[in-house]
Parts: structure tokens; sequence; C-alpha cells
């Protein structure tokens, strides 16, 4: 059976795009992946969905030429409307309920 | 394979300058990114685009590109580079999120992971070492499962290059599910994504846990939420109502005078937490019955004579 989990560490985040650990910890930075515990990067652990985040923002700013704040931002606003529209999506089929 | 006209996708002339390239290609990106239709599944068209734009801002590989046009365009559904092709140009696009297609990698060499392991070509990356590429599926999984000990089985394909082409694999894995994973969490296994080349170790493989919608219960995080629906009568005198749980049925007090919307809470019968159980939050719904007697319907008018309520009351007379 295959071993699940639900973290992943600093260095290994920084294999992902075989990107330096610099430009992941500007990501960092602007708040676009947090790690969920640790102290310093060689204890930093992550949450899985953090790696959808961290491509997409390289993913923003390499094909959409934007600098780094732009790309905080969007990725913030993306995390909302997912959440917005889950939510509404969820309190549509409860509103549909009887 | 098809030769590639970059100017077409870009809609430019092919004297166009970078600054009409880079206008064009902004104007294109705000319109197929797939972040701004995710509906339209854009994402083909937006990667012809990116590759578009890769080529024609750089002026070397553009010259190079130019020079190819009026050779590939004779044979435009069955190109090959001319014999001793050879780009000059150092293709790194591994930070660009290219994943450019073959055109682009018999024209300028695969400069990221992506391009070598795509490649039709073996020479390309002999001696060559890359880490594999991560993939990603959805997993629908039933409320029932999240309880189950039973390992949930996993099947999916996977590009994998062999004897230098690329073929889908189909691959199945046994997994359990992790406790209090919730709607939309990513589950991930080590080493079970693409295959690295030479000693390049294996991607990882992230299962994207999608619930399915149950017919009785929503989700809230490690919450289930249950619609009871109740009859006028029993919202104003208070009844006891048999409701549904994932775990058996259990009674609910519903106190007198309750309303549509208000919620009670019943602790430990919600989802699995890493430690311990969500909750159940039973909504109350007042419905009216679907059929109505002429008996019925004289108690109601006489309920309505007696009525000293007015839900309405609020509205003064100005906003009506």
């Amino acid at each position: 059976m295959s071993e699940t989990l639900l973290i992943i560490s600093f260095e290994e985040l920084c294999h992902i795009e075989q990107l330096s650990k610099d430009m992941i910890i500007e990501v960092i930075d602007y708040g676009i992946a947090e790690p969920v515990s640790g102290d310093n990067t060689r204890n930093w652990v992550f949450d899985t969905n953090s790696v959808r985040w961290v491509k997409k923002a390289i993913t923003l700013y390499s094909q959409l030429e934007l600098d780094w704040i732009a790309v905080a931002m969007i990725v913030e606003l993306l995390k909302q409307k997912e959440k917005l529209t889950e939510e509404n999506e969820n309190l549509q089929r409860r509103l549909m309920r009887f | 394979m098809e030769f590639k006209d970059y100017y077409q996708v870009l809609g430019v002339e092919e004297d166009a300058d970078l600054k009409a390239i880079k206008k064009a290609y902004r104007k294109l990106a705000l319109k197929l990114h797939p972040d701004m239709q995710p509906e339209k599944n854009s994402d083909d068209e937006f990667k012809e685009l990116v590759e578009a734009y890769e080529v024609l801002k750089d002026p070397q590989r553009r010259a190079e590109y130019d020079e190819l046009k009026k050779y590939g365009t004779a044979s435009h559904d069955n190109f090959q580079p001319p014999p001793g092709w050879q780009s000059s140009n150092d293709s790194n696009s591994a930070h660009s999120g290219g994943d450019f297609s073959d055109f682009f990698n018999s024209v300028f060499g695969g400069g990221g992971f992506d391009q070598r392991q795509r490649s039709h070509q073996p020479d390309d990356f002999s001696g060559f070492n890359s880490q594999g590429q991560d993939a990603e599926i959805e997993v629908p999984v039933f409320l029932e499962d999240l309880f189950s000990e039973a390992p949930k089985t996993i099947q999916f394909s996977m590009p994998s290059l062999e004897d230098g082409n690329v073929k889908h694999v189909n691959k199945t894995l046994k997994v359990k599910i992790p406790s209090g994973v919730v709607d939309g969490e990513r589950i991930r296994l080590k080493g079970q994504g693409g295959k690295g080349l030479g000693k390049g170790r294996s991607g990882d493989l992230y299962l994207h846990i999608r619930l399915v919608p149950h017919p009785l219960f929503d989700v809230e995080g490690h919450n289930l939420v249950l619609t009871v629906p109740i009859l006028p009568w029993e919202a104003v005198l208070g009844c006891k109502v048999e409701v549904p749980t994932l775990a058996g049925k259990i009674n609910l007090n519903i106190k007198p005078n309750s309303q549509t919307g208000h919620k009670l809470r019943v602790k430990g019968k919600g989802l699995k937490m890493k430690t311990g159980l969500g909750d159940m939050i039973a909504v109350l719904k007042i419905v009216t019955p679907d059929k109505t007697t002429d008996e019925d319907k004289a108690l109601w008018q006489q309920l309505a004579q007696l009525a000293h309520d007015d839900p309405r009351s609020k509205w003064s007379q100005k906003d009506v």
C-alpha cells in the first residue's frame, strides 16, 4: 500500500520545479505559501495544497511577466474565489433540499 | 509533426516589432488564461500562445524560426527540421512554466525537464539526470469512505517514456485515506508520479480529494449539515424527530416556536478529524403539507382568524 502524506518539507518544495531556495523564500515572504510548522527553513513544513499554489505562482510570474506583489495578489484572489465558489455551491445545494 | 505558425497564434504580422508582439500576447493571455475562464478549458490554446511568445520575444530564436518558416511552410503537416539542424539558442524554459509542443522541442531543444521527458529522441537526454514530473488526479470519495478502514483502489494512467516514445501506462494503487482529510485536500504519494530520467528521482502523485455530494448531508469542514424538514405545527408546538446520522438514527428535540434556519448542534456526529469527530448541525426548514383537505383548510382558516402575529410588521408603509 502506498504511503500517504499531507505535508511537504521546504527542501522537497524547492525540488518541485528545480527552483532556488531564494525564489521559494520570496514566494513564502509574499504569503503565497505559509509553513504550517517550523521556525526556520531547515524545519519548515507545508501542507500539500501549498505545492499547487507555489506552482501556480511561479507559472504566473514567468508566463505573464508579473512582479511578485501582483502574483501574490492574484493568488490570494484565486484562493478567495475558490472558497466562495465552493461556499456558493454548498449553499445552493442546501437551498434545493425540501 | 505539424509546423506551428507562431505569428498566426499571436495574430501579428511577420514584421511585427517586439512591442506589438508583447501587446498581442498580453491581450490574448488575458483572454485565454485558464484561470480567467476555467469552464472553457482553454489550457491547450494558452500553452500554444505561451510557446509562440517564448519564440517570438527572443530575437535569436525568432531569427531561427523565421529561417525555418521559409523551409517549413512547404511541408506544413509533415514538418521535420532540416538535416543537421541545431539551435544555437540555449533554450532554458524551465522557469517559464513551459510545457511545449514536439515542434518546439525539435526546433529549439528541450530546455526544461518537461521538454526532455517528452522528447521523441532518446539521444537528446543520454547521460541526463532529471526529476520526474509531479502528477495530480481527482479522486471522488464518498462520505462513508472516510469512516472505512479498507484501502481505496485508485486507477489512473501516467505518461511514461519508453524506447524514446511517450506511452500512457495504466497504474493501480491501494491507498488508505488518512483520517481528517477534508474536501479539496491533496494527498501526496511520494515517488508515484512521473519516472525520473537517469538517476533523477520520480515525481510525486497528488490525489485531489473531492467529496461526492451526499443525498442527505452537506459538508462544512469536518461538520455535517443535515436539513431537517418540519411541519408548521411541529415548529410551533415543538416535537421529537428521528434524524439520520452516518452512524445510525438519533432523536432530536425541536423546541416550541422554532423557525426555519434554527440550528441544533449534535456533538461528535460529524466527520473524522485527526483526533476525534466533528459535529452534525441540524438546520430546521419549515415546510407546508403537500395536500390539504377541506377539513384542513377550515382548521387553517380558524387559525388565521385567531392569529395575532404579523411577520411583515417591520415593513414600514413607505418601503412597501
